[in-house]
């Protein structure tokens, strides 16, 4: 890496080659003031806020050797004109003056030039108090102005691009990072400039407006108030708010929030959220989130959360006070002993985890962690070890993506995959349908639903000498030329990662699959190294926390539940997903089990408990989530709990108590110390140590928001990846039959972005996106059942089942292949995994 | 033709080199042109010449860009990057500059010289697609010169294999909408591209990074007409006209306040009067010359003194008198117009094509527009005559590409040598000073 | 005899003198001295000739208060519910009167000249609940030929939130 030294307003400064000046000022605190320059993106030199003389020393052409002055030091050349400071790399020797009076001049003039068009808008402009172009204007503008206002330019305000960002087209001073925001980073030019000069506008293209994932970013990166969020509009200025470090609990990547808080009058002076913002961790999410993160957090505050425990009295759920339902939870529980059986959902934070667990473990019960996707011991064997980052994957890596709509389910990881492949990685896309990332693939391999596992060992096979006997579809696929091609490519990288989904997966197909995985890294040595290694992408926040401390979950629950003579449900909600339990009415077994429902909402299962505890949301409280690639990071507490109220660890430790064991009741800290001493992959892992933080770059959140953006500085904590615990091994995998049905269609769960989940739904600002439940069928399959598009259909199960009631509208795509019907997760309809079922038009519009 | 050397000479009078069609009007039709000794140029380019030896002719002839930069073509062609290819050439047709009407002519009238250079240009670089990008306008043109361009290739002047060789070449129009910045070079690549037709950013320059990143050399349609004519008669035939260092016939396109405006076909270094005075008639009228815009609307204005209508005509002369020759769009503004005014229309003009992208251009002619119309309606004072000056110095030297900084040529010159007239169109303001 | 009589008197030349001179003590409360001009007394919510309130919700008087009295909550105006020009307005405004010490920054930090101090100076209050002045207390009346907030009105014709400003009149 070649060095090089130049001067910029007096101070020295030695960077690599290539580095543009902006950046190179940066390294010494110097900032030189930008718009549309932005460090995640390409220059375009088009604010020319950042104009500064620039000075070459003079080489001469025969000798190629500096001209020296009397006195030795290099004669210097200074451009006639002013440069860009963004577009220009640095060079040897030279001499870069922002502070001389022609760049001040400059500065002045750029900000008077932005002014003559801009409102005087700042006394009701969100951005007012965090905004770039405000700060300038302080720093470098012109103390009055020039401009008559009648001939400022007037256009429309408060345009909404979608229902999410509203456009301020006076503000706009056409810096163009929204744009190419969309453009570069996501790829999904939603948005564009429309017409030219003056009249230069922002529009959107799609329908419904803005229609992409990652829409909110553009309002942290826009440089004035053009494009503010719907969600934040007027709530409070930025100098009002309280402002508390977090953890998204949507997808299991963990993107590092920040929510802005004040109290509010029209709550009766209570301590509300108004808005999430990104923070920075240039491991996980760098400086962006997606918008389900960012819109879909008012379920936390929803009117619906449960304030008491409820315990059944006559048959019908009464308030209770603790002392009582703690005190009855704990002594039938102890009457229960082994036959306690503990269900616990992926949203749990770890400390909660491992109280439960140890309460349950401690009575000899059975814990089961509530989910249809397998892996999670493997990926503690296989997975990514400290110091892997999406961010340093190039050419020297190969990304298998198998089994996942990456961009559906874990849409930060979607964006760091696609952007390594464009760093040159290879990415192997292997997916039994199109998703979005197929366009950055450089392989892209074709299996049939149910064979994910098979179509991971033909890789292994098409590698090794020795090939043992297959079946029959895995044999097919070990013949295809790309599959071929793609475990080439996979095997000479010198790094390779694999991450695995739940695209038409049940739990069984998933374990297998997650085996297959391993050995394929197995085989080509790519464990235990930097940026190496297997990835889950669950389904929930803390799914791979749940794994790590022992939580598995298991295939068929209800039988499971047959000997049970207590349930523990918490933060899981199975009549909710499956009908069938409503139908018989009762969970668990046979002789009515007692059934304790730990939630914040009163769910389906809650109405069928016998005691039902309420619990805090996370923002009320402190814990920490391990991300799918087994980072575990700190949340804190953002609002004050309610009064009378406890966390998921809280509740399960005081019934612990209760029963004699010792356990940690009211700190999580003190909890996470626990569980750290307990569990070896936590060996070392404190409070303290997860809130360490490092410098980051680029550098945002300082006094110079015009650089990064409003992305929140990271001062709470990066939090540790957890080091690999045991070795894998080589393992034949349990590979299911999972045949094309003689008659009916296949159904296979897929997972969508927007859903009905119970955390998405009471987002009410995010219901035009989310649809009514669907499904989506081969069109040619279509036009033979005589289904059209937007019939309104049920799901029969051929193993039968009461789906009676269910329905979803029809979707015909093309691309679906055919026998197959996509069933989205988490819209009502229960396919836990490939089922055969036929498809009927449903008969009439049910209430 | 020269009766000793029995080579064209200086055009004059039934002489064109480039305007053949004012010879012979029927040199549009293939068999007329080829009868004429076109295409040989071509034939002789592909089967006996090095595509470095093309450029090094066109480089000794001296000729220079006739799109208004002058920069040497020659040397345009030697910096294409031979380490990545694709190469393409871009014939810029866009010629929305307002005064220049010089390329139409020529592709109306003598199309196929203008294709054969847009041809040998590609063979130079070894480009094997070349690109006509015409303004939205032209779209008549652009289907005249499809028909044409099919003529070639049905005669085998176009294709693939061309005469024998491993050679292929296709020549494609694209029509533009109406957007005077894609005559900008990297503006108009954009705009091939199917994009938003704005400028950027330089460096790279289109001969490394050009069409779809690819080397490209972009050229105006007057200079690749000069091409066949270079190749047929040679460097040192081209370097006789014209002066020394500006070498060659250029074509003038006059307009403004006088008898006969047109394009009038001469060679570099001929004086404003001659080409005022003896070719365009003089002033309509019994009126004075005033002002010369020596470039269309991009110009500073010339004070048409006795010194400046006695300068020649080529690059290096015109300087002296604090202009540039650019394309040789030459308006002539006599005594009856208003400076202001003229200014005004020039503002209109740069306001309403200003791409938007960089802030000075998009704003600054915004403001000086508004500033003008005051000027011109006589609701200004002397204080906004002074911003408007401010305002244009700041604009300049800052813009992204040349259209922010040559739309204050005009109202910077005007200000500062016809001031007079300035003091009198706010002298009547209504506003008190 | 007379000499001490007269010492007497001279003594009390000062107080006798003050005796017959008009005391300068105003008889408060029947008798009320008018304020000076730029007194700073009680705060007034503004409003626009046509009724409309003018404060927008802009939460700068908020800012710029160094004893951090007033609360400021904005909220949206809709032609149909319009309480001010433009696109905002406070929909909840609360100065803690105990904290105030009528400095008058709001007032000059206001861009709209909505929040102005006025004359009054009679606070007084028993708990320190009816210490925090509402918007409903802060506004000032209606004028005549004005309507009542919230209006029902022309879609386009109130877009912009600050107007014209003149120059101060005092």
């Amino acid at each position: 890496m070649k060095m090089v030294n130049l001067t910029i307003d007096g101070k020295t400064v030695t960077v690599p080659e290539g580095t543009l000046i902006v950046n190179a000022a940066k390294k010494v605190g110097i900032d030189i003031p930008v718009f549309c320059y932005h460090p995640k993106m390409e220059p375009v030199g088009m604010c020319r806020m950042c104009l500064v003389e620039i000075g070459r020393p003079v080489i001469d052409r025969t000798t190629g050797q500096v001209v020296r002055e009397d006195d030795g030091s290099p004669k210097m050349q200074f451009g006639p004109k002013l440069e860009t400071a963004c577009t220009t790399p640095v060079s040897e020797g030279m001499v870069v003056l922002g502070t001389s009076e022609k760049a001040k001049a400059g500065r002045q003039d750029i900000i008077e030039f932005l002014l003559t068009s801009h409102p005087l808008d700042c006394p009701i402009c969100d951005k007012g108090g965090e905004c770039p172009l405000q700060n300038l204007t302080m720093e470098f503008g012109p103390g009055e102005s020039r401009y008559l206002y009648d001939e400022k330019m007037h256009l429309a305000k408060h345009v909404p691009l979608g229902e999410l960002i509203y456009l301020d087209r006076e503000r706009c001073i056409q810096c163009g990072r929204c744009v190419r925001f969309q453009d570069q980073v996501v790829d999904d030019p939603v948005i564009g400039f429309f017409q030219r000069g003056r009249s230069l506008e922002i529009v959107t293209y799609s329908e419904p407006g803005f229609d992409s994932v990652f829409s909110g970013n553009t309002t942290d990166i826009c440089p004035v108030g053009a494009l503010t969020t719907t969600d934040f509009r007027f709530k409070a200025r930025p100098w009002e708010l309280r402002s508390a470090a977090s953890i998204c609990t949507q997808c299991p990547v963990g993107c590092n929030i920040a929510f802005n808080t004040r109290r509010e009058a029209v709550s009766g002076g209570k301590w509300v959220i108004k808005r999430v913002m990104p923070r920075q961790n240039e491991w996980v999410n760098e400086i962006w989130m997606c918008d389900k993160g960012r819109f879909g957090y008012h379920y936390s505050k929803s009117a619906e959360r449960l304030t008491q425990p409820l315990v059944r009295r006559q048959g019908e759920l009464a308030p209770a006070t603790w002392e009582e339902a703690l005190s009855f939870v704990a002594e039938r529980f102890q009457q229960a002993g082994d036959g306690l059986f503990s269900i616990a959902g992926g949203r749990l934070s770890n400390e909660d985890l491992y109280n439960q667990g140890k309460l349950t473990d401690s009575l000899g019960g059975k814990k089961v962690l509530y989910g249809t996707m397998g892996g999670g011991d493997l990926t503690a064997q296989s997975g990514l070890v400290p110091g892997s980052n999406f961010s340093d994957m190039g050419k020297e890596t190969a990304i298998l993506v198998v089994a996942s709509d990456l961009h559906e389910e874990a849409p930060i990881w979607w964006l760091r995959v696609k952007q390594a492949a464009e760093r040159g990685a290879q990415l192997i896309v292997a997916n039994p349908r199109p998703t979005r990332l197929d366009a950055y693939a450089t392989h892209l391999v074709r299996y049939p639903y149910g064979s994910e596992a098979g179509a991971l060992l033909a890789m292994v096979n098409t590698l090794s000498a020795k090939r043992p006997d297959l079946p029959e579809a895995v044999a097919n696929l070990v013949r295809s030329p790309e599959l071929k091609a793609a475990a080439k490519a996979f095997a000479e990288a010198e790094n390779a990662v694999i991450l695995y989904g739940s695209e038409g997966t049940g739990l069984e197909t998933s374990t297998a699959l997650a085996q297959s995985c391993q050995n394929l890294l197995l085989a080509t040595g790519h464990i235990g190294r930097i940026n190496n290694g297997l990835v889950a992408v669950w389904q929930r926040v803390n799914d791979q926390g749940a794994w790590e401390l022992g939580w598995r979950p298991v295939a068929n629950l209800p039988e499971a539940m047959q000997a049970a003579r207590a349930l523990y449900v918490a933060a899981a909600d199975p009549a909710g997903d499956d009908p069938a339990y409503l139908a018989e009415g009762r969970l668990g077994s046979q002789e009515q089990a007692f059934l304790v429902v730990q939630d914040l909402f009163l769910t389906a299962t809650a109405r069928l408990a016998d005691v039902v505890l309420p619990v805090q949301a996370w923002t009320e409280r402190e814990g920490s989530y391990t991300s799918g690639e087994r980072r575990v990071q700190r949340f804190y507490p953002v609002v004050p709990e309610l009064a009378d109220s406890y966390a998921d660890f809280s509740v399960a430790g005081q019934i612990g108590k209760r029963l004699g064991l010792d356990m940690e009741i009211r700190l999580a800290g003190r909890t996470f110390a626990r569980l750290a001493s307990e569990t070896p992959a936590f060996t070392g892992l404190s409070y303290a140590r997860l809130a360490e933080v490092v410098e980051q770059w680029p550098i945002v959140g300082r006094g110079d928001l015009y650089y990064g953006g409003t992305t929140y500085e990271n001062s709470q904590g990066i939090g540790v990846q957890l080091p690999l615990t045991s070795a894998g091994g080589l393992s034949w995998p349990k590979l299911v039959e999972v045949g094309m049905p003689k008659i009916g269609l296949l159904a296979v769960p897929i997972t969508r972005l927007y859903d009905h989940g119970s955390t998405l739904l009471p987002s009410s600002m995010l219901h035009q996106r989310i649809p009514e439940p669907y499904v989506v069928l081969n069109d040619q399959d279509a036009e033979r059942l005589k289904i059209s598009e937007g019939a309104a259909i049920q799901l029969i199960p051929a193993e039968g089942g009461s789906w009676l009631g269910v329905r979803a509208i029809a979707r015909l795509r093309s691309d679906v292949p055919e026998r197959i019907v996509l069933v989205p997760r988490s819209f009502g309809l229960p396919v836990a995994g490939p089922t055969v079922v036929s498809v009927r038009l449903a008969e009439r519009v049910l209430a | 033709m020269d009766a000793d050397t029995g080579l064209p000479s200086q055009s004059q009078n039934g002489q064109y080199l480039l305007l053949r069609h004012r010879d012979t009007p029927s040199i549009g039709e293939l068999e007329v042109y080829r009868r004429l000794g076109g295409f040989e140029a071509w034939q002789k380019v592909i089967t006996s010449m090095q595509p470095g030896q093309v450029t090094d002719v066109v480089k000794t002839s001296g000729l220079r860009g006739r799109g208004g930069a002058g920069f040497p073509t020659g040397m345009k062609w030697a910096f294409i990057d031979n380490k990545n290819w694709p190469h393409y050439v871009v014939a810029n047709a866009d010629e929305s500059e307002p005064g220049t009407f010089k390329d139409r002519e020529i592709m109306e009238g003598n199309p196929f010289q203008f294709l054969e250079g847009v041809a040998i240009c590609a063979y130079a670089i070894q480009a094997n697609a070349a690109y006509v990008y015409l303004r939205g306008e032209f779209w008549q043109l652009a289907a005249w010169l499809d028909r044409k361009i099919a003529e070639m290739e049905a005669a085998g002047l176009l294709g693939e294999k061309l005469f024998g060789t491993d050679y292929s070449l296709h020549i494609y129009t694209h029509l533009g909408a109406g957007a005077y910045i894609c005559g900008e070079e990297t503006a108009m690549l954009e705009s091939i591209e199917g994009k938003l037709g704005q400028p950027r950013l330089r460096p790279p320059f289109p001969p490394s990074y050009g069409l779809f990143g690819k080397p490209t050399v972009v050229n105006n349609v007057e200079t690749l007409t000069n091409v066949p004519l270079i190749i047929e008669h040679g460097a040192e035939w081209y370097r006789s006209l014209g002066t020394e260092k500006s070498a060659g016939v250029k074509i003038f396109s006059l307009s403004g306040c006088v008898e006969r405006p047109g394009n009038y076909e001469l060679p570099l270094g001929t004086t404003f009067r001659e080409l005022i005075f003896t070719h365009g008639g003089g002033i309509t009228g019994d009126r004075q010359v005033k002002a010369i815009m020596a470039a269309g609307a991009s110009s500073a204005l010339i004070v048409a003194n006795e010194e400046a209508l006695d300068t020649p005509m080529d690059y290096e002369s015109v300087p002296r008198v604090g202009a540039q020759l650019g394309s040789a769009s030459v308006i002539v503004i006599d005594d009856s117009v208003s400076i202001p005014w003229l200014i005004n229309k020039t503002m209109h003009f740069f306001k309403h094509e200003s791409c938007g992208k960089c802030t000075p251009c998009r704003e600054g002619t915004f403001w000086m527009m508004h500033l003008t119309e005051r000027i011109v309606e006589g609701s200004a004072t002397l204080e906004d005559v002074e911003l408007l000056q401010d305002v244009a110095n700041q604009v300049k030297g800052k813009c992204l590409c040349a259209l922010g900084d040559f739309s204050t040529e005009a109202v910077l010159t005007g200000i500062e040598r016809f001031r007079p007239d300035f003091e009198l169109a706010v002298a009547g303001s209504a506003v008190a000073n | 005899m007379a000499g001490i009589i007269g010492e007497i008197l001279r003594g009390l030349s000062t107080t006798l003198h003050m005796a017959a001179t008009k005391p300068v003590t105003i008889q408060y409360p029947e008798v009320k001295r008018p304020v000076r001009p730029r007194f700073k007394g009680r705060h007034h919510l503004m409003r626009y000739d046509n009724g409309m309130e003018k404060c927008i919700g802009c939460s700068l008087c908020s800012a710029a208060c160094p004893a951090d009295a007033i609360f400021v909550e904005a909220a949206e105006n809709t032609d149909e519910e319009r309480y001010s020009p433009g696109e905002r307005y406070a929909r909840v405004y609360e100065i803690n009167m105990l904290r105030c010490i009528f400095c008058g920054y709001c007032e000059d930090a206001c861009p709209t000249e909505a929040i102005v101090l006025g004359d009054n100076y009679e606070l007084s209050f028993t708990d320190r609940r009816s210490s925090i002045y509402a918007k409903e207390m802060l506004l000032v009346p209606v004028d005549e030929g004005g309507k009542p907030t919230p209006q029902k009105v022309e879609p386009g014709i109130y877009t912009r939130s600050i107007p014209v400003m003149q120059d101060p009149k005092d």
